[in-house]
């Protein structure tokens, strides 16, 4: 288990003429929580989204678990049971209840009996303090029961690794904490995940090392700590400055 | 009504029944003139009303025809449903990067050739061009499948428009969970899509239903052409038109009022 979780090589990606991923490498060990910080239009979300081929990369070489999954013969759908992913928007099911939400997938692909999901969903629920949602329908939850949720469906995959796709964007203010608070409790338990926030503080809190995107590229990363007080690079402590300025 | 409509509903309720009550008055006038009432007394019409639609039991020739227009209104339902079905799909699959070119081609072509002509120089194509030659078909078959296939190009576009209304978000969720195109497409994408064209749907084979009107010309005795027979038997050129106007209009008030009711339904459990 020597190779890293998630090995990223010269990534690129455009859209028609547009580049907006323009070379990128990561790698991500097991365990390892990383945020993904930068000004909008830099690419991180694009980022995130080709390492489970929700975009699809234009060049370069996405390694996951040592498997190569730009290759045509992989099939994605397998690795991406392994690769769960939060949305901004949390893209609940709405014609299922939050257990059918949860149930869905591990049924669908034969992972467990309806019976063990059951179980399962339960337990997931509980953990992001839902249970008693367990047969409401996903459009009476409030945004911040609902990202709850979505953060339980993803899990109820089982998966390696967690990708964020600024999962608190679309909160209300006062619902963000509760995400926050669920997120962090699954960063203790030692889950993977790739972060994409505009939320520096709990980036900072969280993460164990920091990635800040410019122009598609990955122009500093970090140990938080290092990169919030002290950016080599003057875009970095640009882009820092203002959006510490809005936090206040 | 309960108490609890707002006020703007029962408003809209209340210009509806006046609408109604004048079209009602509209339509009493209007068979006035065209002599449905023409018969000098009261007992001349209902002297005419038993030749044209009891004596020799004629009601059951209006009652076959209705059978006729239900039956083939029905299978052209399903048959509408399913092809439209698959070809939206193909249509949606092919925008969203299925390498299915040649499905899709022909796909656009059905589409824009049956809903380009109209349904019954289809019809007669179908009976004199295209089965000309099998006679022991029965026409009413024929006919089913005309009409089954011409549904199918107006449902289509009634699915691909329900399924590209679904948040792309669903898809990509459905997705990323490791579940195949076809399994979101069914399980995620479609249920909502589906649930969201139903009014639209039946709106279609309201339509539908009064579309088959013109099998008569192959020789199908539906409501319409029962009507035309009972004409040529009794000579009698008004009520029996009048009342198979009437008996189309009964039926589509019965189903649009089920489809008013479906959406009050769907809107409230959108909520």
């Amino acid at each position: 288990m020597s190779s890293p979780l998630i090995e990223v090589q010269d990534l690129h990606k455009s859209f028609g003429g547009n580049q907006v991923l323009n070379g990128i490498d990561a790698t991500v060990e097991k365990g390892e929580k990383l945020a993904i910080i930068g000004p909008s239009g830099s690419g991180k979300s694009t980022f995130l989204r080709c390492i489970n081929r929700m975009e699809e990369p234009t060049s370069g070489s996405i390694r996951f678990m040592g498997e190569e999954i730009t290759d045509r013969a992989c099939d994605i759908n397998r690795v991406r049971r392994h690769i769960g992913m939060v949305f901004q928007h949390f893209n609940l099911f709405p014609h299922l209840t939050v257990r059918g939400n949860l149930t869905l997938a591990p049924v669908c692909l034969r992972i467990m009996s309806p019976e063990e999901a059951d179980l399962r969903a339960a337990e997931l629920l509980e953990r992001v303090g839902l249970l008693d949602k367990i047969d409401e329908w996903p459009s009476r939850l409030s945004g911040g029961q609902k990202q709850r949720v979505a953060i339980a469906r993803a899990l109820a995959m089982d998966p390696e690794v967690l990708l964020f796709d600024e999962p608190t964007s679309a909160l209300d203010p006062e619902m963000i904490g509760e995400v926050l608070a669920v997120m962090k409790e699954l960063a203790e338990d030692g889950m993977t995940m790739l972060l994409v926030t505009h939320e520096m503080g709990f980036a900072r809190q969280i993460s164990d090392r920091v990635l800040f995107m410019d122009q598609g590229l990955i122009a500093e990363e970090g140990p938080p700590e290092e990169l919030f007080s002290h950016p080599r690079l003057p875009r970095t402590a640009e882009f820092l400055s203002k959006v510490l300025r809005t936090e206040l | 009504m309960s108490s609890s409509l707002p006020q703007g509903r029962r408003g809209s309720t209340d210009r509806g029944t006046v609408l109604l009550v004048v079209c009602g008055l509209f339509l009493i006038a209007l068979l006035f003139r065209s002599g449905f009432f023409a018969p000098a007394s009261w007992q001349g019409f209902c002297a005419k009303f038993h030749q044209n639609f009891i004596e020799q039991r004629r009601y059951m020739m209006l009652v076959n025809g209705l059978k006729a227009t239900l039956h083939m209104t029905f299978f052209a339902t399903l048959i509408g449903l399913a092809i439209g079905l698959i070809l939206s799909i193909i249509r949606v699959a092919h925008k969203g990067g299925a390498r299915i070119g040649p499905l899709a081609a022909f796909a656009n072509l059905y589409i824009t050739v049956l809903r380009g002509t109209p349904v019954m120089v289809q019809l007669l194509i179908w009976n004199f061009t295209i089965f000309a030659s099998a006679r022991d078909l029965k026409t009413l078959y024929i006919a089913v499948l005309a009409f089954g296939l011409n549904s199918g190009a107006y449902v289509a576009e009634i699915f691909r428009g329900g399924i590209e209304a679904v948040d792309p978000g669903q898809m990509e969720a459905g997705r990323s969970l490791g579940l195949s195109y076809r399994v979101t497409m069914s399980r995620i994408v479609l249920p909502q899509a589906v649930k969201n064209v139903l009014p639209m749907l039946f709106n279609e084979f309201i339509a539908l239903l009064k579309e088959t009107s013109v099998a008569g010309y192959i020789g199908i005795d539906d409501l319409t052409r029962a009507g035309q027979n009972i004409q040529a038997l009794t000579l009698e050129h008004s009520q029996p038109l009048v009342m198979v106007a009437l008996i189309y209009l009964a039926l589509v008030l019965v189903l649009s009022e089920g489809v008013r009711r479906l959406e009050a339904r769907l809107r409230r459990s959108q909520r």
